[in-house]
């Protein structure tokens, strides 16, 4: 054959073999065009948009709850939840037996969850895990891991630690009852934790994450809870905690309240009450309380007040202008109201009195005597502005309202009108009466009592701002009264006195109603005090239920008032009256 | 008239010199496809990479908040009121009284009214990722045309937004 065919035959070839491997090609372009563009593809990919994001909700960290210089109150700690990812599990009993073992779990119990895990991929072994017992059984997978190095899967493979956030109270029962707690189905119980829950708690977001990784989105920080500065002052609650506890001992009490406040502002400086809850174990909440008014009862309980609620018809028929404080009433010891005789607490007259008088002896005869002189309308006129029978809306889940009632009622009597001039008849919390006295101690204003000094939320702080809720007396009364009191309780020589700074007070020792009538053996003692008198920056009340030790307010509540304001000068730095004064005249 | 055939046939080129030049074509533009391709692949491949990495560190930056969160109440616990007054007892301090309180006045100096308790820091609400991290290849090109030579909405084909 001749080089020229050859040639030309191995052309022919070529193009051949390039024409059908063309051809072949296009076959499979064609093909991937088809697959690409058929329905089946569009579900593919349908199905594929669905797996590539993944749902996740994103929580907060819940804020954190501080006393007004800082110190931290309430935050977050880091717990695990123990499990096993049930595809990697391989020994099953092994497993058990090392996480029973170091988590103090029944093995029985661990086992048959691993052995039925309803179709779980993760199942739970144990939640709420501390880190200290996690790190403990984390430690023991690992020395395991490394002796068993030629075994893979290892007996202890599949268990995880899930890490999540748990509430923690570094102080455990100190302001327990305002705190309140948060519980394990996140939800805020009592106190600021409940009133301020969704604050608190931020806001969850959800977001989709793409599991590709050439399309790793962002995943926006979600804000923290906001944090709470409280008005509350840590050292002024320890103190009054202290002072309650020993007062309960001291006079046979068998439960109490001490709260402190800045009259001026209504903050809340220190609520003790007992007996109190650690908060980080707030399961035992059945072992300390009955009734739900018993986790706060400075907010939550309400009572007969007894003899300090006669500052407030003092306040009234003082402001009213019926009397002065040098006005006279002769005291039979007898006034009859309503058909009702009511008698003083000694059941003796005691002649001529001034209403300074009246107020120093405690004198039933005469404050319901000034009720009745005053009229219905007038004397609850007066109540209702100083906040009696409706909640003082602290900001404190749970408060009382108490109970007032007035003329048109269907269980008010003509009596009630000179009963509850000296606090008999009438239902208050230690809240409401504190907030309705502090007028005569902040120049005739009343403001809202709270706990809440400021908001922290997204790098920003906005304080709560004073809220004044009225001015039931005018400031000139308030002075008045004010003076009254402090002079009452000096010429008594009451055990209500503080050394070194004068004092405002009234005492109260309210029989218990029972059955019929009032009991004769028991009492509740009360004492409402402020000072120093011409500036006043603190108004203690303190309450105690039924002192076995003497029934009497000035023998009790009086010397507990004075224990508890010779601390909160000195937690205040308020120097005594004398070197105040003698430098504010410099 | 006879030469003129001859000199057509002197300036054709070779046929195998032909089919060469092509075949160099189209090697040449195989070989500059897979560069393409290569660098496309290397840039994916970094991008998945530090993608996992964002990934990771996010998960660090998540556990680190927990462990702060952790550190800051065992600092609390530490500092509690029982626990400084137990050790103030231990080294022989015990609460004052009243009385015994000097006062000393010190000239200019103003008492602290409210804590502050903001981060001195400001946080931005969303982390910025740069969008070197975000795209791919393909994606930076798209956005590059559509910047330069304007056309449609300026939406990406290649979106990895949330849904």
């Amino acid at each position: 054959m001749n080089p020229f065919s050859m040639r030309r035959e191995y052309a022919w070839r070529s193009i051949f073999v390039t024409a059908w491997l063309l051809l072949f090609a296009l076959v499979i372009l064609a093909q991937i065009i088809r697959i690409q563009r058929s329905p089946e593809a569009e579900l593919f990919r349908q199905q594929a948009g669905e797996y590539a994001m993944v749902r996740r909700i994103v929580y907060p960290e819940r804020g954190k709850i501080y006393d007004r210089k800082g110190n931290l109150l309430a935050s977050n700690e880091v717990v695990y939840t123990v499990g096993a990812n049930m595809p990697e599990v391989v020994d099953k009993e092994a497993l058990a037996r090392e996480v029973s073992a170091h988590l103090g779990l029944r093995y029985e119990e661990v086992y048959e969850r691993l052995l039925n895990p309803y179709g779980l991929i993760f199942v739970p072994l144990a939640g709420f895990v501390p880190a200290e017992a996690a790190q403990a059984l984390r430690e023991r997978y690992e020395q395991l891991w490394r002796e068993l190095e030629e075994e893979r899967p290892f007996p202890l493979s599949g268990l995880e630690f899930r890490p999540m956030l748990q509430r923690s109270y570094p102080e455990n029962d100190l302001a327990s009852n305002v705190l309140g707690f948060f519980n394990r189905e996140g939800r805020g119980i009592f106190g600021v934790e409940e009133k301020y829950d969704s604050l608190l708690a931020g806001t969850p977001l959800e977001i989709w994450i793409p599991q590709d990784p050439n399309r790793v989105a962002e995943i926006p920080r979600v804000p923290d809870g906001a944090s709470l500065i409280l008005t509350l002052d840590r050292n002024l609650q320890a103190a009054a905690e202290e002072t309650l506890d020993w007062a309960l001992g001291e006079y046979g009490a068998r439960n109490g309240t001490i709260i402190v406040m800045d009259p001026r502002s209504g903050e809340i400086l220190a609520m003790a009450t007992a007996p109190r809850l650690n908060l980080n174990e707030f399961w035992n909440y059945d072992k300390y309380y009955r009734q739900a008014y018993q986790f706060n009862p400075a907010i939550a309980m309400q009572y007969e007040p007894g003899s300090v609620f006669k500052v407030l018809t003092m306040a009234a028929a003082l402001d009213s202008g019926l009397v002065t404080p040098s006005t006279t009433f002769y005291d039979t010891g007898l006034i009859v109201v309503g058909g009702v005789p009511i008698q003083n607490w000694n059941r003796r007259p005691w002649g001529e009195q001034t209403m300074q008088g009246c107020l120093q002896y405690s004198l039933n005869v005469c404050m319901a005597w000034l009720s009745t002189s005053m009229g219905k309308e007038t004397f609850y006129g007066y109540l209702q502005r100083f906040g009696i029978g409706r909640p003082t809306g602290i900001d404190l889940a749970g408060e009382t309202s108490g109970r007032l009632k007035l003329p048109g009622d269907q269980d008010w009597y003509e009596v009630d009108l000179g009963t509850n001039a000296f606090g008999q008849g009438v239902a208050v919390s230690p809240i409401q009466m504190m907030a309705a006295v502090s007028a005569i101690a902040n120049k005739g204003r009343m403001v809202r009592p709270h706990v809440l000094r400021s908001i922290v939320s997204d790098g920003q702080q906005v304080d709560i701002a004073v809220e004044p809720v009225g001015m039931p007396i005018r400031p000139e009364t308030a002075r008045l009264l004010s003076e009254m009191l402090a002079t009452s309780l000096e010429r008594e020589a009451s055990l209500a006195l503080v050394p070194g700074y004068r004092v405002a007070g009234k005492t109260g020792t309210a029989q218990i109603p029972v059955e019929g009538g009032y009991s004769f053996t028991e009492t509740n003692v009360s004492f409402v005090g402020w000072g120093p008198v011409d500036d006043p920056r603190f108004i203690i009340y303190v309450w105690l239920e039924r002192p076995s030790v003497s029934i009497w307010a000035g023998e009790t509540a009086a010397p507990v008032f004075s224990e508890m304001a010779q601390r909160v000068v000195v937690l205040l730095d308020l120097p005594p009256d004398a070197i105040r004064l003698q430098v504010s005249t410099r | 008239m006879n030469a003129f055939p001859l000199l057509v046939h002197a300036y054709r080129q070779a046929p195998w010199r032909i089919q060469r030049r092509w075949a160099s074509a189209f090697l040449l533009g195989l070989v500059g496809l897979a560069m393409i391709a290569a660098l496309y692949l290397d840039v994916t491949a970094r991008a998945a990479i530090l993608g996992r990495e964002i990934q990771s560190l996010k998960a660090d930056i998540a556990r680190l908040r927990q462990e702060n969160a952790t550190l800051q109440t065992r600092l609390a616990e530490l500092m509690s009121t029982y626990s400084m007054e137990q050790r103030a007892r231990a080294l022989g301090y015990r609460p004052v009284k009243s009385t015994e309180i000097h006062y000393v006045i010190v000239p200019g100096y103003v008492r602290p009214t409210s804590v502050k308790l903001v981060d001195t820091v400001a946080r931005p609400a969303t982390e910025a990722l740069p969008p070197e991290y975000r795209q791919s290849l393909l994606e930076w090109f798209v956005e590059y045309f559509h910047s330069t030579y304007g056309g449609g909405d300026g939406v990406s084909l290649f979106t990895g937004g949330l849904p």
